[in-house]
């Protein structure tokens, strides 16, 4: 059209018609998938054996300014709630005390799981080729930094206004002593962040969200609501919102590879071994958080194992991408077993190792150890007894000189590191699948506790050199450790970390443990 | 059985279960210290909100400055490669965990702000449509000059965009991931601004072309963004180093061709063609730009160049990135100087005089606010007249 004319077009449109018009975040994402152009050049940083569609979609279509509005409506709602009503109430003072403690985990390791998928989806937002796609990774760096800023509110929150802010105002300087981060790492850093682009998909979207995002993000809010805690639910259902992109993320990185021939060589081994790597951790130790971080329980976790790992994402959700070529995990039937005694073989060690934490933790009350019997039939015969046996030699007691540690070296149960996954495990004192395979190789000896690690580790062992807590803490003594890894409160000597959560019992010092004198020892030098 | 809470009962609410709580609860608090963070060294007086929120979320092992972790990383990539290390960049520092954003935005007060800027477009151009204003713009402007040349500009903005991936993935710090997120955030919502303007023309001047297709030609083929296009293209996909990739794009090519182009041509030129329309939106990228401009030089003059130990080196090392950046940022320059034959002359704004006040203008904050912090000498008068040889 001539330029003339099209002005007189403009001025005879306006005549007829003078209704204000805007313009669409709809309207303006359709011109998206053009907005990038072929060059030399043009390739990604980050390796990957699959090759990503050109010109594959994403479902939410959301320009920069549109998903700025949609999050912060959400986020006027939930802080307003926080900083108004749930204040006002005190909520933070309602909450049952072994649920405060675990909320300075869950929320600070939550914390890191989102901090890392902030590095992870940037690189998948490199690595797609497709305008769309590299929107919806986008999308998600910009929830992930929300979602880190959310689960430090937590912390925050609790620090300011709850019953013990100690743990909740230092994680991030003090998290690192203990047994459980390794292995936190594997599964919500490294995992997601380092290998190849797709399989660090897999791990965050198709495995992390879409399978253990629901035990973890919603099913948390229950067993905080069932324990007075409203804070929790409030940020992390808000959070939630956002995860359904993430997913679609997780299955439009499957729909870009599908027809590429790596595809069938590879997926299945990948999608295999992600699964391994995030229930090896995920599974004990949600379950632990969950069962025996708290007083008023909500259902066995191997219930809620079942309906959302096995039956909702190992069968609907593995299922809708069938027509991919994606099957069912092959470990997925060694990760049931896990689900229902792996979180009861792990609580028996992190209690045992408790000032190495950043929180309280306690031994099951009477009525617990009566739910846990009921559940677990056996449970009593293999942990009870041991818990009941700690208590009476004082455990809880800073005078009575004991650490449940005394009780694995006077029985002869020597307390390994998986080298793959970091998680440590006693062979000889465990109901679950744990045994025990011992490798050389450099001069140097690894433990694991499972042959799918053991076979990643076998294919790619420079992928797994990282240093244990032996290794790192080796012939050092325990208070030493933990002094100087901050664990201690702000009078300079009472921990951080107790073994109860007693109201009027005694609190453990630095002196306390010196007395006793443990040291780090690597169990694999004895063998 | 008692402590099994069935039908979704509530702690908080259920009087039984609440009291059994409040009767564990201790008397007083365990701990004193409630400041989360309480160890971090604030940036202004005391610690504020953002830095709670945001210092040391990401787990940095020791061996890389400022971390507080120890160790190795549990998994690597294949082959070995650590998922962070000190060699993806050049740059050294005693403190990769320093950098703040100056407005100290969290993610809240970072979509709060575009939330608000998103509500307030809608409600302009609802009044500008309403109010027939887009009669008086001149057509070769409207339809050559922003439909086809601030087109082609939105790719420039989309590359730049696309430079901040790797950025986000390999930088060091939690608040430079953060903040770098963010200001890439921004680049692309220039380029859905511009096509945004786009195709509201085409929904009030029919005829109007809100296609990408000769924009995009315009980029990839055409005189005027040859040097621009290349420029983006390396900084985007040719540069590895996170830190050379955030400095050749937002303290050398940014700072000087963006500002030229956005603010000198088409802000400027607007107004004198009856054009109102596109100064909302440039002026909105200008907002972005200042705000990034903030960032950036935070990381690397606050930060970097003012490092106790390495504040000399990596002033040399950006002195030698500037040397390796700027002549590439002249000829984007020059070979943009061919629009002005393009548009109807007006005197004394479109004219030679007028574009050379123009560059000074550029030429003269760049220098002062980007190359005299880092110590590098630059001859703006031969830069100047290089890029007027572009003149058609
Ligand atoms: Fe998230
Ligand atoms: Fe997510």
């Amino acid at each position: 059209m001539a330029i003339s004319t099209a002005t007189k077009a403009a001025t005879d449109a306006l005549a007829v018609n003078r209704a204000p018009v805007s313009v669409g975040a709809q309207e303006v994402h359709k011109w998206m998938q053009s907005f990038t152009w072929d060059f030399d050049k043009n390739r990604t940083k980050y390796s990957t054996k699959y090759k990503m569609a050109n010109d594959t979609k994403e479902q939410f279509k959301l320009i920069a300014k549109e998903y700025a509005r949609m999050e912060s409506v959400k986020d006027e709602r939930q802080f307003g709630s926080l900083q108004d009503v749930l204040t006002r109430v005190d909520a933070a003072n309602r909450v049952h005390p072994k649920w405060n403690e675990s909320m300075k985990v869950i929320s600070n390791f939550l914390e890191v799981g989102e901090y890392n998928a902030i590095a992870a989806t940037g690189m998948l937002w490199d690595s797609a080729s497709a305008p769309e796609q590299k929107n919806g990774y986008l999308g998600q760096v910009m929830d992930e930094i929300r979602h880190t800023n959310q689960c430090a509110y937590i912390n925050y929150y609790f620090a300011k206004q709850g019953q013990d802010a100690a743990g909740h105002n230092d994680a991030r300087r003090t998290r690192a002593i203990g047994p459980l981060w390794k292995g936190m790492k594997r599964v919500f850093a490294d995992g997601f962040i380092s290998g190849d682009a797709v399989e660090c998909s897999i791990n965050l979207q198709l495995v992390g969200e879409a399978c253990f995002t629901n035990p973890l993000i919603v099913a948390v809010t229950e067993w905080a609501s069932a324990n007075g805690d409203e804070m929790t639910p409030t940020v992390f259902l808000s959070i939630e919102t956002d995860e359904l992109r993430h997913m679609a993320n997780g299955y439009q990185t499957i729909v870009s590879i599908a027809n590429d021939e790596a595809a069938s060589k590879y997926l299945n081994t990948d999608l295999n071994n992600a699964f391994w790597t995030q229930q090896k951790y995920f599974t004990p130790v949600l379950g632990m958080m969950f069962e025996y971080g708290s007083h008023f329980k909500v259902e066995p976790w191997v219930k809620t194992w079942n309906r959302w790992v096995y039956e909702d994402w190992g069968g609907i959700w593995i299922g809708r991408l069938g027509k991919y070529g994606v099957e069912s995990p092959a470990s997925l039937r060694d990760a049931k077993k896990d689900a229902y005694w792996a979180h009861h073989d792990l609580f028996l060690l992190a209690y045992a190792m408790w000032p190495t934490g950043f929180f309280r933790v306690s031994l099951p009350t009477a009525e617990e150890a009566e739910w846990y019997e009921a559940n677990y039939p056996g449970w009593y015969e293999m942990y009870g007894k041991v818990y009941e046996e700690w208590r009476a030699r004082g455990c809880e007691d800073p005078n009575s000189g004991f650490l449940p540690l005394q009780w694995f070296a006077e029985n002869n149960h020597p307390i390994y590191i998986d080298r793959v996954s970091q998680v440590p495990f006693c062979p000889s004192y465990c109901k679950g699948a744990s045994t025990l395979r011992v490798l050389e190789s450099n001069g140097k000896k690894h433990s694991f506790s499972d042959p799918w690690g053991e076979r990643m580790w076998l294919s790619e062992p420079e992928r797994y050199e990282c240093q244990n807590i032996y290794e790192q803490y080796e012939g050092r003594e325990l208070s030493e450790v933990v002094a100087e890894g901050h664990g201690v409160r702000s009078d300079g000597f009472t921990l951080i970390s107790q073994p109860h959560t007693n109201k009027d019992g005694k609190l453990w010092t630095l002196d306390d443990i010196k007395k006793i004198g443990c040291v780090f020892t690597d169990p694999l030098k004895a063998l | 059985m008692s402590i099994e809470v069935s039908g979704g009962k509530r702690g908080l609410t259920d009087p039984v279960i609440a009291a059994q709580i409040l009767a564990a609860i201790p008397d007083k608090p365990l701990e004193t210290q409630r400041k989360m963070n309480y160890f971090v060294t604030p940036r202004g007086r005391r610690l504020n909100e953002y830095e709670v929120l945001c210092c040391y979320t990401q787990p940095t092992p020791d061996w890389i400055a400022g971390g507080l972790d120890w160790g190795d990383w549990t998994q690597k990539f294949h082959g070995g490669r650590p998922s962070w290390s000190n060699e993806s960049t050049e740059m050294r520092t005693t403190d990769w965990h320093k950098h703040r954003d100056p407005a100290f935005r969290w993610h809240y007060l970072y979509v709060k702000d575009k939330a608000e800027e998103w509500r307030y477009t809608d409600r302009f151009l609802k009044a500008y449509s309403a109010d027939g204003h887009v009669r008086s713009i001149d057509p070769v402007w409207r339809d050559e000059v922003l439909g086809d040349y601030l087109g082609a500009f939105g790719f420039s903005e989309y590359g730049l965009f696309n430079s901040h991936s790797s950025v986000t993935r390999d930088c060091l710090g939690d608040t430079i991931r953060m903040s770098t997120a963010m200001i890439g955030l921004d680049k692309v919502d220039n380029a859905q601004m511009i096509q945004a303007e786009r195709t509201f023309l085409a929904k009030i001047v029919p005829g109007f072309n809100e296609s990408t297709d000769i924009p995009k030609a315009e980029w990839t083929k055409g005189q005027i963004y040859k040097g621009a296009r290349e420029t983006v293209e390396d900084i985007w996909q040719a540069t590895y180093d996170w830190n050379e990739i955030l400095f050749s794009g937002h303290m050398i090519y940014d700072p000087l061709f963006g500002q030229f182009v956005r603010r000198e041509f088409f802000l400027r030129l607007s107004a004198y063609y009856g054009d109102n329309l596109t100064p909302f939106f440039i002026n909105q990228m200008q907002l972005y730009h200042s705000q990034t401009k903030g960032i950036t030089t935070d990381m690397f003059h606050t930060c970097l160049s003012a490092d106790t130990e390495f504040g000399e080196y990596n002033d040399r090392l950006m002195r030698a990135w500037s040397d390796k950046w700027l002549p590439r940022t002249v000829n984007a320059l020059k070979d943009f100087m061919g629009i002005f034959a393009k548009i109807p002359e007006i005197k004394g704004v479109t004219s030679k005089d007028a574009i050379q006040a123009a560059l000074e203008r550029v030429f003269e904050d760049w220098e002062r606010d980007y190359a005299a912090p880092i110590g590098y000498k630059v001859d703006t008068a031969a830069h100047i007249k290089t890029i007027l040889t572009g003149l058609k």
